[in-house]
């Protein structure tokens, strides 16, 4: 039973948030609504939890229209920002209070939730309530709340944004094998494109309100649909260079001083001598110190040690900026001379007015 | 669904309605009241809005005449309480403004140098004059009747002003030490790192930060004293000297109960405080806030 | 450090020192009029006011004055909150209107009450018999039930919007996302009432209850000026009760007397304020 979304919009009063998105969530993948703030992917998650409706369009559980639903109706959990858990009530009281609802007995209560509490480490902390958890904590209870009725769609709403980095990293691994456990259909929304890559079967970039491109995470970042997608999915993002494309199927790139770069690409979507974008992720900028054939002529401004790999920034031509990512054992130091090369099959290529894809 | 809203709505707001015309229906019937001539005003059936107007009884008001009353053949005087009402205003508006005056600077001193000093025994302080605030003004009048008397203060406005003291500097306290718990001490700190003194940075700096709540705290004093019956009943006993609280309750004196008069009498006293509340709403609620839900 | 000195100047004449003099002159007995024959006597006000059935009579009367009150007070400025919490257009507008009789003085709404209560020309009498709701005039000041009822009514409303306030300003610090959280667990709106707005609401008005009471039981004008405490001594409470006996029966020492036992009242339920206070500032940190 897939989630279908059917062309929703969404305004509040005169301003648009949401234009014509419609998606599908096949059962039981774990999906990423991901974008910069105020994209609307959080509206998007409160429309399919119930807490908002759309202007129009529906949304589907299978065969079942649920649009107008309310909330409690759609055997829907959700995992809030702030984790939103009762004060008064202790863990075992906030854990439960979705079965209280339902009418479960009350043995039967306490039997789940301490099975969800234990599978969380959460089973010494029962009785506190929630002003005295830690955040992360916190976190878990909200969790198992969620967990605990066993639902069919799972939301949640940037969970880890609250916790330290370090804890981040730990949370993330553990939210997917939750998602696994619960053999549900969850729907994650962040800010963060790690965690979407990581975490996701499939991600659904969005920006200004409209889905930019829904696909795997493999497809997005190889085949990025279009400048924003490029640019915001991997770290360090995409670098973007003007350039022309001429007839005989290379991208020339003017590098200042009157020199000029040819790069011999697979034949191109669109027609020939046109001005295109290229598109090219820091890590497959190849850097030499010596002169090779068209090549781009650059010197080195800024180089920062990651690891075990070093972040160089390069400038040529008059004043443009590139970034590269390399070995940490490249030898290289900032105003040295580098030659630029590409290799032409992680070459992405830009219409610089729409930002499109010309070779999707 | 839209439809369901709409009569939630509708019916929200007819309750409100309802509910504040309740609530302020003695100030309406009272304003209506004092605009009737004589005959209108005990005229049955009572007319909330009023056949014919007039203003005469608030232009006896000001003006202090004498009202006379038509019994058979004779005229007899209603009360003796006009030519009064322009002396009790005044006198309510000294002794509130000059209370009020006395508790802020007190009060901020004090509220500054609880939460800015270390010394022993500042802690208690607030919680002390809460205290203070919840003594009932019965038990006070007549101790403070006695300290007037020693000074030679009975009957005059110093008494008032000086006693209502009393019942304003406690919470005024209270009020003030929560906002100055609320001020960043930071701020002072690098006005003094800039150079300037204690006594500058108290004025360029703490005041203006504090200002809200020296204004609720002053709201709230102003329309304690204003109110006030107790104190004036107790300590003055001339007519001139009284404040319009006491003032006002001489009406019902005399053989005939003039009720234009004295619903415009009531409109005119607190028509200030409508003032004053229309004024500063906001401030009074942020200062409530922030001393009177704990308090 | 020294700005604290006006404050403890002010405060050791204007607090200390009348309530010291207070529970002193409750040892003597004083004439107001004769203050020189001021003699001590030990217990004595105590022994004659614990004897007096008036006394026991305004601390009967004041009780279930001030439970009448606070029970109205909180029940329908707890409604009124709730009321004034929805988000509806023009909203502040109402919120301004309904804290007004806050500030009414309180001789204006006893003249004004005494006006509409009249029983031959008032309002209010006019009107419910219009209605058809009674028959005869009803005595709202001249007969003793009647008459702690119309105290009971201008207490109500004059002080129903401090708990409105109070109760307006907690409403509107709980999170809406914890209504989203129920609303997903599936509760419906009764349901979202009773385990979150209830429970919020009951830690500040505990202490708005308990606060009003101490300041309702020992309240002198509310009454005073519309019933003088009458008819006869029906309406009588201990604040009314010392006030006559130091002015009326010019036994200063008795009023001081009963003064303290008031006192003593309002220091029990203090330290209980203080109590639920510290604890409800706490649970909020």
């Amino acid at each position: 039973m897939a989630i279908r979304l059917e062309h929703i919009y969404k305004s509040f009063g005169p301003v648009p948030v949401l234009k014509d998105v419609d998606l599908e969530f096949p059962e039981r993948e774990f999906i990423t609504l991901v974008g910069p703030s105020g994209c609307g992917k959080t509206t998007l998650l409160r429309i399919l939890a119930g807490l908002e409706t759309a202007s129009s369009g529906a949304i589907y559980h299978g065969a079942q229209r649920v649009s107008d639903l309310a909330p409690g109706k759609r055997d829907v959990a959700m995992v809030f920002q702030s984790y939103a858990l009762y004060p008064h009530m202790n863990v075992h009281g906030n854990i439960g209070y979705g079965l209280k609802v339902r009418g479960t007995p009350r043995d039967e209560i306490d039997r789940r939730v301490r099975e969800v509490a234990r599978v969380l480490e959460i089973e010494h902390l029962l009785d506190r309530k929630p002003k005295q958890l830690s955040g992360g904590q916190r976190q878990r209870v909200a969790l198992g709340r969620a967990m605990v009725r066993k639902p069919w769609l799972f939301l949640m709403d940037e969970p880890l944004s609250n916790l330290d980095a370090k804890l981040r990293v730990t949370m993330r691994g553990e939210l997917k094998r939750f998602h696994l456990r619960l053999e549900a259909t969850t729907v994650y929304v962040t800010h963060d494109q790690l965690e979407a890559m990581t975490m996701s079967d499939k991600i659904a970039v969005m920006d200004q309100g409209v889905v930019q491109q829904y696909a795997t995470p493999a497809e997005i970042y190889d085949r990025p649909a279009n400048t924003f997608v490029a640019g915001f999915i991997g770290s360090p993002p995409m670098n973007f260079v003007a350039g022309a494309a001429i007839a005989d199927g290379r991208v020339e790139i003017a590098c200042g001083n009157g020199a000029r770069a040819r790069i011999a690409l697979s034949p191109l979507a669109a027609g020939a001598d046109r001005p295109v974008l290229l598109g090219v992720r820091p890590q497959d900028l190849r850097v030499h110190p010596s002169r090779q054939d068209d090549a781009i002529a650059a010197r080195v401004s800024l180089v920062q040690l990651l690891g075990s790999e070093k972040l160089i920034d390069l400038s040529f031509g008059d004043g443009r900026e590139l970034t590269a990512q390399v070995k940490a054992d490249a030898q290289l130091a900032v105003g040295d001379a580098v030659w630029l090369t590409f290799d032409p099959s992680r070459l992405h290529l830009f219409d610089p007015d729409s930002g499109r894809n010309l070779r999707p | 669904m839209k439809v369901f809203d709409l009569i939630r709505s509708a019916l929200a707001w007819l309750t409100l309605l309802l509910v504040t015309f309740l609530m302020c229906f003695p100030l309406i019937w009272a304003m209506s009241t004092s605009v009737k001539p004589p005959k209108d005003v005990m005229a049955t059936p009572p007319r909330v809005i009023p056949q014919e107007f007039t203003i005469e009884n608030y232009r006896n008001l000001i003006t202090g005449k004498q009202q006379y009353f038509r019994a058979d053949q004779a005229y007899v005087p209603t009360t003796s309480a006009p030519q009064h009402f322009t002396s009790w205003f005044a006198n309510s508006v000294i002794v509130s403004v000059g209370s009020t005056a006395i508790s802020i600077v007190i009060s901020t001193l004090a509220a500054y140098s609880v939460t800015r000093f270390r010394y022993r025994g500042r802690r208690i302080i607030p919680y002390f004059s809460l205290l203070g605030y919840m003594i009932p003004s019965i038990i006070l009048v007549f101790p403070m009747f006695m300290v007037m008397s020693e000074l030679r203060l009975t009957n005059t406005l110093w008494s008032l002003t000086f006693g209502y003291v009393s019942i304003t500097l406690p919470f005024s306290m209270w009020l003030l030490w929560a906002f100055f718990r609320g001020i960043p001490v930071e701020l002072e700190e690098a006005a003094m790192i800039d150079g300037a003194s204690r006594l500058r940075v108290f004025i360029d700096i703490v005041l203006p930060s504090a200002l809200p709540g020296i204004i609720a705290a002053a709201i709230f004093s102003l329309i304690v004293s204003w109110n006030d019956f107790l104190f004036a009943r107790v300590f003055i006993n001339s007519i001139e000297n009284l404040p319009l609280t006491v003032g006002v309750m001489h009406f019902f004196e005399g053989v005939h109960v003039d009720w234009g008069l004295m619903m415009a009498s009531a409109v005119l006293m607190t028509v200030p405080m409508a003032v004053l509340f229309m004024l500063m709403q906001r401030h009074l609620v942020a200062g409530f806030g922030a001393g009177a839900v704990k308090g | 450090m020294l700005f604290i000195v006006p404050f403890a100047i002010a405060a050791l004449i204007f607090m200390v020192y009348p309530v010291a003099e207070a529970v002193r002159l409750a040892f003597y007995d004083h004439n107001p009029l004769r203050p020189d024959a001021s003699e001590f006597i030990g217990l004595e006000n105590f022994r004659t006011i614990f004897a007096d059935p008036l006394f026991w009579q305004s601390f009967r009367q004041a009780a279930i004055w001030t439970f009448a009150s606070i029970v109205l007070q909180t029940v329908i400025g707890v409604a009124l909150a709730l009321l004034l919490h929805l988000p509806l257009r023009g909203i502040s507008i109402f919120r301004g209107l309904l804290l007004f009789p806050y500030i009414v003085p309180t001789v204006v709404i006893a003249l004004i009450l005494q006006w509409m209560l009249n029983a031959e020309i008032g309002v209010v009498n006019w009107s419910l018999r219009g209605a058809g709701v009674i028959d005869d005039n009803v005595y709202w000041l001249a007969t003793p039930s009647m008459a702690m009822l119309s105290t009971i009514l201008l207490n109500v409303w004059k002080y129903t919007p401090f708990v409105t306030i109070c109760v307006l300003a907690r409403l509107q610090t709980i999170p809406l996302e914890l209504y989203d959280a129920a609303k997903v667990d599936g509760a419906g709106a009764l349901r979202r009432f009773v385990d979150i707005t209830l429970p919020q609401l009951a830690e500040v008005l505990v202490v708005v209850v308990i606060f009003r009471t101490i300041w309702t039981f020992n309240k002198f004008e509310e009454i005073y000026l519309l019933t003088k405490g009458g008819p006869g001594t029906s309406t009588f409470n201990l604040a009314i009760y010392s006030f006559e006996q130091s002015v009326a029966n010019l036994k200063m020492g008795v009023g001081a007397a009963t003064g303290v036992v008031m006192m003593m009242l309002l220091f029990a339920g203090s330290l209980l304020y203080m109590r639920v206070f510290r604890f409800a500032e706490d649970d909020s940190a």
